[in-house]
């Protein structure tokens, strides 16, 4: 299947115009509710809770005995809000640190819900086959009521947000001072954090829950490279979110036996890795090119001090000295030299250098005047 | 009960040894996600090892997989020091990406094979039996015991060669390096046994059971002891306990070897988290609430050192002028007489020669801030002791 083909598929074919949906706004909603996750240095919160969900679902199941997803789902909510709480008991009432209270709820929760799984298995009833697609997802199972689920609760999501934003970014980059200012930090945490619940909960099925952090994860650390803005980084993060899940979904249904999850959560990596290198603020390309550039600069101001350092030595700042003399010193090189001649500091006439005026008066203030001659 | 059920106890109580050990170590330096992180990012590197082997069972799949593991811990701290995002971010990057590509590896290439994402990662203590190690034509055991108990006597061996080293660079990175060990070399150390131990424990029971096994029996033992040696004995016992009886459970219920053991640990750390003496939720509430009261006692002592007027110290005037509810102010009162530091006349309160005593040293404390003065304080009124 080529692109042009596949494109005229999303738009006639209900299926993977179904699941393109669902995706891209799941990747969307998770890129919005990531970023406060990442901000608030609960990347994986994520992680734990899209396991705790998984005992709410099968004691959901065998309670109502149905398979609607709505009802698995509210049980996943329920279950997730409890690990969640549950964590925060054991950070706030006791010493263990908040990874041990992650990893415990994580495995734990998750270690129940197999034992319900397993339980469920043994019932005599056949309708139990399916729950453990919530495991590993499967977007081929969405359906259009999915999708219209997701995007009612991403609403809710966004218009909550905007109502809220001010006080989320202030709880973020400063609670103490939230606290001063007589909001309540405990209601906006909880809301913050059951959105981000919910959020998991709604990418269960989809990409399922070992690969649901990534889901959150991913977009919004791909997000923060490019901007130092709060909104810009929701923003971005969003789009991140919703183009990997379009690209993972283009992905894997042009190709047999792709599932669409572990692909979505490569592409969301692939924006991360570009991000990390490319943004050029902070990535690790522009970053090394301006560190080379500095440690030039330096070297070719080590060079000029050296000069100076001999010619002050003589009554006439320009009397010619051997290069023969810089071959000891470690910031000359050739081309440096050559900058330095073509900077107008520096003449050369055959194997003798001199500073000229300029450069002499650049060397003489190359201290005091550094920052602000630093170009 | 049956030698094949012997042989997944004891199989069990061998996983649950030799994770505790490595596991009280993670939870102590705060790492502890990077088991859950290792029990996933494994995945590829057991994919590639059968690819090349086309043999689940053997030995370069361990190897390949642990190596997978020690590659992710070291990707996380490449990433780390980017400075560009923090450590859990690192961490919730890195896993799910290499086990994308395990779940990927296998969807494409191993579908006829039996190979599935299912039987990895969840594991099932009940066939170990089944799968048995012969030498020379004699049955030996089943395999995953002879795989365990070597990661275990490896990791015992360690622990009792390394044990002081590991302790201090635990506690006192700075102290390690300064006396001499790197604690570079522990880190790494410590990471290839876990990797190590997870993957031999995830063959015999899958990955969520050794995250379990790793993580809640050293953080309830955490609860009950600061002494190293003690948390680690006790982080032994919770596992091997959980190990049994969650074997039992399982029986009992038919279900899920794994899942129940993860449950009967899940019991355990609740039922410590709940009643530990000094850490428990039940003894800190406790404590948070005679801290309360007091503090409101202390607060009430010195309102009446400041007035001398008799509305302000009706007994009704508790509750009526300092607004506090008509329990907490009788449960005040009631303290403050029975430690003889007020007198009460007709229902108008007076301070004792003792309470008046206890409240201007308490307002010098309260002025200089100075801990000898609360020290003092602490031998001559005894609030909660007497």
């Amino acid at each position: 299947m080529d692109f042009i083909e596949y494109i005229e598929l999303v738009f006639t074919d209900y299926t993977l115009r179904t699941i393109t949906l669902g995706t891209a706004i799941l990747g969307a909603v998770c890129g919005m509710l990531g970023s406060f996750a990442v901000l608030r240095k609960q990347s994986l919160l994520g992680d734990a809770i899209s396991h705790a969900a998984l005992p709410g679902i099968a004691i959901a199941f065998l309670i109502t005995g149905a398979k609607d997803s709505n009802t698995l789902l509210l049980g996943a909510l329920v279950s997730g809000l409890i690990g969640t709480f549950w964590i925060r008991g054991i950070v706030t009432k006791t010493h263990l640190k908040s990874d041990t209270a992650l990893g415990l709820i994580l495995s734990l929760f998750f270690g129940f819900g197999m034992l319900l799984l397993t339980f469920i298995q043994k019932q005599p009833n056949a309708n139990q086959a399916g729950l453990d697609k919530y495991l590993f997802g499967q977007a081929a199972t969405l359906v259009e009521s999915d999708v219209w689920m997701m995007a009612i609760v991403t609403g809710i999501c966004l218009i909550v947000m905007l109502t809220f934003w001010k006080e989320f970014k202030i709880l973020l980059f400063d609670s103490d001072y939230t606290k001063t200012l007589g909001l309540n930090t405990k209601t906006i945490d909880i809301l913050i954090t059951s959105f981000i619940v919910l959020a998991i909960v709604l990418g269960l099925q989809t990409v399922g829950v070992v690969l649901m952090s990534a889901m959150l994860l991913a977009p919004a650390a791909a997000a923060r490279q490019w901007t130092n803005s709060l909104a810009v980084m929701v923003f971005l993060a969003a789009i991140f979110g919703a183009f990997s899940g379009v690209v993972g979904t283009a992905i894997s249904a042009s190709q047999n036996n792709l599932s669409t999850g572990p692909v979505i959560v490569l592409v969301a990596a692939v924006f991360v890795v570009f991000s990390f290198i490319f943004s050029p603020s902070r990535g690790l390309l522009f970053k090394q090119i301006r560190f080379i550039k500095n440690r030039r600069d330096l070297e070719l101001h080590k060079t000029l001090a050296f000069m100076h350092n001999i010619a002050e030595t003589h009554e006439d700042i320009s009397h010619p000295h051997a290069i023969r003399l810089l071959n000891n010193f470690q910031g000359y090189t050739k081309s440096s030299l050559q900058k330095l001649v073509d900077k107008d500091y520096v003449q050369i006439n055959g194997n003798m250098w001199s500073l000229t005026e300029t450069g002499f008066d650049i060397a003489a203030n190359l201290y005091n005047k550094q920052t602000t001659e630093d170009e | 009960m049956s030698s094949a059920q012997l042989e997944i106890q004891l199989i069990a109580s061998l996983v649950a040894v030799a994770c505790a050990i490595p596991g009280t170590f993670l939870v102590l330096r705060k790492m502890a996600m990077i088991s859950d992180a290792i029990s996933h990012s494994i995945l590829p590197g057991i994919v590639i090892g059968f690819f090349i082997t086309n043999d689940l069972n053997s030995p370069l799949l361990i190897l390949l997989a642990a190596l997978t593991g020690i590659i992710t811990v070291i990707l996380v701290e490449y990433i780390q020091k980017t400075g560009l995002v923090k450590e859990d971010t690192a961490i919730g990057l890195v896993f799910p990406a290499l086990f994308s590509i395990g779940v990927i590896m296998i969807a494409k290439n191993a579908n006829d094979v039996h190979l599935d994402v299912d039987a990895v990662l969840l594991g099932e203590l009940a066939f170990a039996p089944f799968d048995r190690l012969v030498i020379g034509g004699t049955d030996v055991g089943p395999k995953s015991f002879w795989i365990v108990g070597t990661i275990l006597l490896i990791t015992v061996t360690l622990l009792f060669t390394f044990f002081k080293e590991l302790k201090v660079s635990t506690f006192d990175k700075g102290l390690a390096a300064s006396l001499g060990f790197s604690p570079a070399i522990m880190h790494y150390g410590l990471m290839s046994v876990s990797s190590v131990t997870t993957v031999g424990a995830f063959d015999a029971v899958g990955a969520i059971l050794v995250v379990a096994l790793m993580i809640a029996p050293a953080a309830a033992a955490y609860l009950l002891t600061k002494d190293l040696k003690k948390m680690l004995g006790l982080a032994i016992g919770f596992g091997t306990f959980s190990a049994i009886f969650g074997y039992w459970v399982a029986h009992w219920l038919d279900a899920s070897i794994a899942g129940s053991i993860t449950t009967v640990l899940g019991l355990v750390f609740l039922m410590v988290y709940l009643f530990a003496p000094t850490k428990g939720i039940i003894a800190v509430l406790y404590r948070e609430r005679q801290q309360r009261t007091e503090v409101s006692l202390l607060t009430f002592l010195l309102h009446l050192k400041n007035h001398d007027e008799e509305s302000e110290r009706h007994v009704k005037h508790l509750n009526e002028h300092i607004n506090w509810q008509k329990v907490r102010s009788k449960s005040v009162l009631d303290l403050a007489q029975k430690n003889n530091m007020i007198l009460i006349e007709n229902n108008i309160v007076s301070l004792t020669q003792k309470g008046d005593e206890f409240t201007s040293k308490a307002i010098d404390y309260i002025i200089t801030n100075e801990d000898t003065q609360i020290e003092d304080m602490k031998d001559d009124f005894f609030l909660f002791r007497g």
